[in-house]
């Protein structure tokens, strides 16, 4: 037995901060039995806090929300160790529909809507688990924060903007009343204007709706303005992680992903480049 | 013109047949992204399965329909849950082997519990003759036609208003979304393949009663299937009319251009309708899928 207070390597330590509602402990991810996607990534996500992962295409960040959805096998893709936890309790092997009905929802990568239904029918599956009698509060609560949606009740979901099926993937998960949002790059190929709009409303989310966000995205300026925290993840493990102010004053990650370097403005091909050179805290 | 309406009445009745087992197809289509090339077997097991009620229990025409769809439910359930679903997120192709082979098992089946001989599905009823003017037709023709309609709108108010409905579009449309939302497309393969069992048993019965029950009664399926291409393989609706437009079709062609063209006549106008319409007159994606 390990005595107590001597927590042994890997082990999160045991600290007075409340345990987070939700909890990655040491998660490996196999794809194809063969590709390690994800090595023993811990990360904690506080009751009501924003909670940003970031990093560069292919670093894990998405494998890590299929992992919290329960949608590895889709994908070939097995949690071969480590925990994830919510409220305590091991969820990793859990069916989608539980995790939903838990509480746990996310917002897919590239928005997902559906392209041939309306938006009225789009935000009804994101009900999906719930009874309809609460479905009208609901939908009024998605129009009062896009009333872009309300406009378009009918419409087919396909023929809509980018930005408007970011509000309507954002809508029909919240349709589902979650506890835990997950966000999967949201910013993604829309338009500055729009970005500002859809994080304005992620702050409300939480500050109205009392929301806890995990957020992943590329735009790192945007994610470290919104959340507490923020993990940076590259090549499937966590190389830097800190609260979201000290993460964006930190010089690597200036340089990186918000494009500031030291000296004034440098060209990107030095930035990639140097990044080829450097491996961070290993 | 009698000699018109009456072909085209009968045409009317067996493409109502058709069409039914072409809604079968276009429902496991919709919802699993499979063509189930045992339908037309489905259809006539379960047809066996009204006659084998009938002559050995009763010929109460709504105990033998409720005892053979009631099968129906089970043997579609049966299927989904030990055929098919161990085979999800296999290939497409190897998916398809498998109701190909569950379509020579069941086939070879109706050779193995009941016999080879052509046997009548007789309930006492719908072999009447009703005379509109100049033109008779089977009370059991009218009721089909009438069951399809019925079906064509019932299917139109799931699909568009109701959860489950909605849902089945939304696997069909993308299937790891929907589980996102909750929906466990587990459960809705499990209600199209019964669904799809049940309207193919419908088909099966009327076809039994106003025609003959035979091992050769899967050829419903092979008739069905350019009727579900025609209408479009993932419209469900559209199938159900594609099959009206065939069975129309074929026995207009069979009345006036000779009888050996009755087989041909459905083939020839698909080729035609799916070269301005690659999916289907109704259908809204591509096929690539299949």
């Amino acid at each position: 037995m390990i005595a107590a207070g001597l927590p042994s390597r890997g082990q999160p330590v045991p600290s007075a901060a409340p345990a987070p509602l939700l909890e990655f402990r040491n998660v490996r991810v196999v794809y194809d039995k063969a590709i390690e996607a994800v090595r023993d990534v811990s990360l904690s996500v506080p009751e009501r806090g924003v909670v940003a992962l970031l990093g560069s295409n292919g670093a894990g960040k998405s494998t890590l929300l299929k992992a919290m959805s329960g949608l590895l096998y889709t994908e070939e893709g097995v949690l071969e160790g480590g925990s994830i936890r919510f409220r305590g309790a091991e969820i990793q092997a859990l069916a989608p529909d539980e995790l939903v009905r838990s509480g746990i929802v996310q917002v897919p990568e590239g928005r997902r809507v559906f392209a041939a239904l309306t938006v009225d029918e789009n935000l009804a599956m994101g009900g999906f688990t719930k009874s309809g009698s609460s479905a009208r509060a609901k939908l009024e609560r998605v129009f009062e924060l896009f009333p872009r949606l309300a406009e378009r009740r009918g419409q087919v979901a396909g023929y809509m903007s980018g930005g408007e099926q970011q509000m309507l993937a954002i809508g029909r998960a919240l349709m589902s009343e979650p506890v835990v949002l997950a966000l999967d790059e949201p910013s993604l190929g829309l338009a500055p204007l729009v970005i500002d709009r859809i994080y304005g409303v992620i702050a409300r989310l939480r500050d109205e709706f009392g929301l806890t966000v995990l957020l992943v995205e590329q735009n790192a300026q945007r994610a470290l303005d919104v959340a507490d925290h923020g993990y940076i993840l590259e090549n499937g493990r966590v190389v830097l992680d800190g609260p979201a102010d000290r993460l964006a004053g930190n010089e690597d990650v200036r340089e990186f992903y918000l494009g500031v370097s030291r000296e004034g403005e440098k060209s990107l091909r030095d930035v990639k480049h140097y990044k080829r050179r450097k491996r961070w805290l290993s | 013109m009698r000699f018109f309406l009456e072909l085209a009445l009968s045409g009317l009745a067996v493409g109502a047949v058709y069409g039914l087992v072409a809604m079968g197809f276009a429902v496991i289509y919709k919802a699993t992204g499979l063509v189930n090339f045992a339908q037309g077997e489905l259809t006539m097991i379960i047809a066996y399965i009204a006659w084998t009620i009938q002559t050995n229990l009763t010929g109460n025409v709504a105990v033998v329909t409720v005892g053979a769809l009631g099968a129906a439910l089970l043997l579609g359930l049966a299927i989904e849950r030990v055929v098919m679903r161990p085979m999800l997120g296999e290939p497409v192709f190897a998916t398809v082997m498998v109701t190909i082979a569950l379509a020579v098992i069941l086939r070879s089946s109706i050779n193995f519990i009941w016999d080879a001989y052509p046997h009548g599905l007789d309930l006492g009823v719908g072999r009447s003759v009703v005379r509109a003017g100049a033109v008779g037709i089977r009370t059991g023709q009218i009721a089909v036609v009438a069951t399809l309609l019925a079906m064509l709108a019932g299917f139109t108010l799931f699909f568009r208003y109701s959860r489950f409905g909605i849902a089945m579009r939304a696997v069909a449309a993308d299937d790891r979304t929907a589980l996102l939302m909750g929906v466990s497309t587990g459960r809705v393969h499990a209600a199209a393949w019964a669904a799809s069992a049940v309207i193919s048993g419908i088909a099966g019965i009327f076809f039994a009663v106003s025609y003959d029950l035979s091992p050769t009664m899967f050829q419903l399926g092979l008739k069905s299937f350019p009727a579900t291409i025609l209408g479009g393989l993932d419209a469900v609706i559209g199938s159900g009319l594609g099959g009206v437009i065939i069975g129309v079709a074929e026995n207009l062609a069979g009345g006036y251009l000779g009888s050996g063209t009755k087989e041909v006549a459905g083939f020839v106008l698909i080729i035609v309708i799916l070269m301005v319409r690659p999916f289907g007159l109704f259908g809204q994606r591509d096929i690539e899928r299949v």
